[in-house]
């Protein structure tokens, strides 16, 4: 009984890793994506921006290195929403699919988790999708970031609402217990006592939470100005339906970082009506690009071509990840990792998705993130002043 | 004051609870079996009325009597046809059996409806009703009222029919029972189905209340965990009381030690409840 | 006994020169393996010997691997922090052992799959200790070579492995495993016979709690980034039972090639089905529930 079941094991393991040959022209770029579990969604989107970019560079013969063409081929691998199967999946990448350059799986905590990885083999690689300074200030050279930190969300929101009603100084901050939505809950909290506004509730709640009635009257019982909540899509749509529930309004209510998703318009109806967020890019930022979209408007007609939707700000980073890679990789001349990592680290042009330049510690610091606020059910830009569609508009309700 | 709107939270998803963990609790007390699947099928139910609503403008509370016979035909039938097979096998097997189905389940939802997160929106909205100073969502109540009445549905059901007094009797004593000439398979069937059916109804109701995604199962089925201890297995009034009592234990333990400490709270009573009395609260035999 | 022994050691020699065969994925790969087998293993004290349907090992993973994170994190050296790991491991299973196995069947099954969740919450709240929900970073060993390191955590588990086996072996050939088949085929007459069976129940569970916790800390190490929901995933218990239950409850062997076996087709499932690997796992479960029960009944009465 047991012998079967080792020659079992073993013909198993052999057909497992009959590896296929690698082609020689072709630039591989390793992505972990959380393809299935909770964050499957998200890996749809970075799938998008992704795909985008490799078959329009591949459409116009591909990537320029040195005096040769080479076409470009992303390498997808499943790591299950599950942290720890993404750092395996990075270094599979790494070490079995001979990838040269590698995309970070999503969100922060993924990002620094992998980082460790890419950092030991010396693979360049870029983060469409980690904002945290945390994961920057590991002292990695060879990772790059496409989110600014986030304060540069939470800050001009501040002086927005500070400038349109200056009476707002009541704070209160509900975060999910989470890395990202933490993060964003702390650079709040400071920028509005930076300002002088009291932060008169603050909690956490814990991932998985299916009510959140009793920390909304207790928020409701301080009577405060202004509403900051962060979480994921299933989070904000119950957090909003239960306020309504509770009557529970104020003049400003900022919601991070769902109100950035369709999604969480179509799942909130009418109740999305005037909650203010912000996000690292928006379809109606306009920028004169060198990257192969070479400006925003194309890049969201390509995009919508293809997919019929507008591009979100993941969706655009993803893309944005590729084509910053591109133009290093030409630049460079060669994709010698360490050569593109030079060309990386020294770069300055403006594309699609904004001036890029990234930081000492890899982090994009070039970026301007936009404020918006749904109106009308639809998202609208209240800053940079630049790029404008609308006034911030207090009272929700 | 802030108490007392508390209280009121509580109690009503309380009553939802009490309607998640009731099927449940019946199928764990006459069958000896956990279903993992309970969770699933709540979700289930949920993308049911989401569907007859958004296309066919069904109202959530209609569309209850829709998933109702489905959900009981699915459940008789996976006991029929499959859990029947392995119905004396240690609790290891049926706890993994209904475990890999649930993630077959829940993997061809994956598939099916994506794992957005979607609600039922209705329009018009029901609003809030004021009593002085509390707010009570309409939604809410009239869910947790149906829950409520389900709920007591079952248990007259249990209490009153022919069917009902012989699933007791399979409960209270298999053996005697197939000795008075009762179709023991058969009443497994039925007791799965109508497990089935609470699963389905609840979560057509909660469909309105809970974002719905393929991947909330789980935490589903861990309230119908703590509830079922709470009050005693297979007892219908007990988990009406245990869900009550859940509902305003997490209320009251987001106010008092942070919303964090909810969830774990919830489970850490459980635990507790079980060291002291491991018959649950109001365990008892039978549902008289 | 002997014979077994000699057996496993000439299998651990084999597995200990995979490293001449493979590159790191193949390190990797193993690892995991060893890792598995180890929670396979523990399980099989509890699981397999006294009969007891404990979801407890991703209480004990989780717990093991912050114990180790947090104590590297405040300055402790790795392989104090391991052993750390496993002393919590063990204490926290004596409590928890004198508390729960008083519950039988499904009451314990359940009581036990909670206690992850109870302390995954914990661990995400307590966040000035172990950064909550943002995870915990270790430090990367500075050793020698990229290589080096892939090698140095396989021989690292290599060796866990290897001694929870030996503790397995020793344990069924003394009056420990008599004890468990005692309690496994009927509680109560063992009880009266004069078995101490909390004794044994307790000293079982603790088996099945210091491996796993030591393993915890090891990974957390070797991967050197962990989170609440990874480290307290309830997927380690069933995936442990599952790997029990392929290669045989009670038996030698069984828990070993059990994961083996397990490895290489949820790899062979992730690979080639991504899209609905956990729906295939899940077939894979309910065809060998429902077409293995004999077979696997008659594993375990063969060793028992």
């Amino acid at each position: 009984m047991k012998r079967p079941i080792a020659g079992a094991a073993l013909a198993a393991l052999t057909a497992v890793f009959a590896v296929a040959a690698s082609a020689q022209d072709t630039i591989r770029v390793g992505a972990p994506l959380p393809m299935t579990g909770p964050l499957s969604p998200e890996a749809v989107k970075q799938q998008r921006g992704y795909n985008l970019w490799a078959e329009t560079a591949n459409a116009a013969g591909g990537v320029k290195v040195g005096a040769k063409r080479m076409k470009v081929e992303i390498v997808y691998v499943d790591y299950q929403s599950n942290t720890p199967r993404a750092v395996q999946a990075a270094e599979k990448l790494i070490t079995q699919d001979k990838v040269s350059f590698l995309f970070s799986p999503f969100g922060s905590g993924a990002t620094k988790a992998a980082s460790g990885v890419s950092e030991k083999y010396g693979v360049p690689t870029l983060a469409a999708t980690a904002s945290s300074a945390q994961v920057y200030d590991q002292g990695y050279k060879y990772l790059f970031g496409t989110f600014t930190p986030n304060d540069t969300l939470t800050e001009p929101l501040s002086d927005i609402v500070r400038k349109a009603a200056p009476g707002v100084h009541r704070v209160a901050i509900l975060a999910r217990n989470d890395l990202f939505p933490l993060a964003i809950a702390q650079e709040m909290e400071k920028s509005a006592k930076k300002r002088g506004m009291s932060v008169v509730y603050f909690e956490k709640y814990a991932i998985g939470t299916l009510d959140h009635a009793s920390a909304l009257t207790q928020i409701k019982a301080q009577a405060p100005h202004w509403i900051f909540a962060t979480g994921y899509t299933n989070d904000l749509v119950l957090m909003r339906k239960q306020m309504a529930d509770l009557k529970l309004e104020a003049p400003v209510i900022t919601m991070i970082a769902a109100p950035a998703y369709q999604e969480w318009i179509d799942a909130t109806g009418k109740l999305s009506e005037n909650v203010t967020s912000a996000a690292w890019w928006h379809p109606a930022v306009r920028y004169k690009g060198k990257d192969l979209f070479g400006s925003t408007e194309s890049f969201v007609k390509r995009f919508q071509a293809k997919y019929k939707t507008l591009p979100d700000y993941a969706e655009a980073s993803a893309a944005a990840a590729g084509a910053i890679l591109q133009m290093a990789i030409e630049k460079a001349g060669t994709i010698d990792p360490a050569k593109v990592r030079n060309a990386l680290a020294s770069f300055n042009e403006t594309t699609f998705w904004g001036p890029v330049k990234f930081g000492p510690t890899g982090q994009i610091v070039s970026l301007e993130p936009p404020v918006f606020q749904i109106q009308g059910g639809k998202p609208t830009v209240i800053h940079p002043a630049a790029i404008r569609q609308g006034e911030l508009r207090l009272g929700v309700k | 004051m802030l108490v007392l709107q508390v209280l009121a939270n509580g109690l009503i998803l309380g009553g939802l609870y009490a309607c998640i963990a009731a099927g449940f609790s019946l199928v764990w007390g006459v069958l000896n079996i956990i279903n993992i699947l309970h969770g699933s099928f709540i979700v289930l139910g949920g993308y049911l009325a989401f569907f007859a609503y958004s296309i066919a403008g069904i109202h959530p509370f209609a569309s209850i009597l829709i998933a109702a016979p489905l959900f009981f035909a699915l459940g008789y039938a996976l006991q029929a046809g499959l859990i029947n097979r392995m119905i004396a096998a240690p609790v290891l097997l049926t706890l993994s059996l209904t475990f890999g189905l649930d993630l077959m389940l829940a993997n061809g939802m994956l598939v099916a409806f994506s794992a957005d997160f979607r609600k039922i929106i209705l329009d018009p909205p029901l609003g809030v009703l004021s009593v002085g100073p509390l707010v009570v969502p309409v939604d809410r109540l009239t869910a947790m009222i149906l829950a409520l009445a389900l709920t007591g549905l079952l248990y007259l059901l249990l209490a009153r029919s022919r069917i009902g007094r012989a699933i007791v009797a399979v409960r209270m004593d298999r053996e005697a029972a197939a000795l008075m000439g009762v179709n023991v398979k058969r009443i497994y069937a039925v007791t799965f189905g109508l497990g089935s059916l609470m699963a389905g109804a609840s979560g057509a109701l909660l469909a309105m209340i809970f974002p719905i995604s393929p991947l909330v199962g789980p935490a589903y089925l861990g309230k119908a965990f703590v509830i079922c201890v709470l009050g005693g297995l297979g007892s219908v009034p007990g988990a009406m009381i245990g869900g009550l009592a859940l509902g305003v234990v997490e209320s009251f333990g987001a106010l008092w030690l942070g919303p964090e400490y909810a969830v774990p709270l919830s489970f850490t009573l459980l635990i507790l409840v079980l060291i002291v009395r491991p018959s649950g609260l109001l365990g008892k035999r039978g549902y008289e | 006994m002997k014979r077994d022994a000699l057996r496993a050691v000439a299998m651990f020699v084999l597995i200990a020169l995979l490293p001449l065969a493979g590159d790191s994925y193949w390190l990797r790969l193993g690892t995991t393996m060893l890792m598995y087998g180890v929670l396979a293993i523990s399980w099989n004290f509890i699981g397999g010997m006294a009969g007891y349907p404990s979801f407890a090992s991703a209480a004990f993973f989780g717990l093991g691997a912050y114990a180790g994170a947090v104590a590297q994190k405040l300055g402790a050296p790795m392989g104090f922090a391991w052993a750390l790991a496993g002393a919590a491991a063990l204490v926290f299973a004596a409590a928890l052992g004198v508390a729960l196995l008083r519950l039988r069947g499904h009451y314990f099954a359940i009581a036990s799959l909670v206690v992850a969740e109870v302390l995954r919450e914990l661990v995400n709240a307590a966040t000035d200790l172990t950064g909550g929900g943002m995870g915990l970073n270790l430090p990367i060993p500075r050793l020698a070579s990229i290589e080096g390191q892939a090698m140095f955590f396989f021989y690292a588990m290599l060796a866990l492995a290897a001694l929870a086996f030996a503790a397995m072996l020793a344990a069924m050939h003394s009056r420990l495993g008599f004890g468990l088949r005692c309690i496994q085929q009927n509680e109560s007459a063992a009880d009266m016979l004069g078995v101490n069976t909390t004794l044994y129940k307790v000293a079982a569970f603790m088996l099945s709690g210091v491996f796993v916790g030591v393993a915890g800390a090891i990974y957390a190490s070797w991967v050197h980034y962990i989170e609440p929901p990874d480290v307290f995933d309830v997927l380690y218990s069933v995936k442990a039972i599952v790997m029990v239950l392929i290669g045989g409850a009670g038996s030698v062997f069984g828990p070993l090639f059990g994961a083996a076996l397990f490895l290489s087709l949820e790899e062979l499932v992730w690979r080639n089905y991504l899209q609905v690997h956990t729906g295939v796992l899940g077939l894979l479960i309910v065809l060998l529930v429902l077409f293995l029960p004999k077979g696997l009944i008659s594993l375990r009465r063969r060793t028992a």
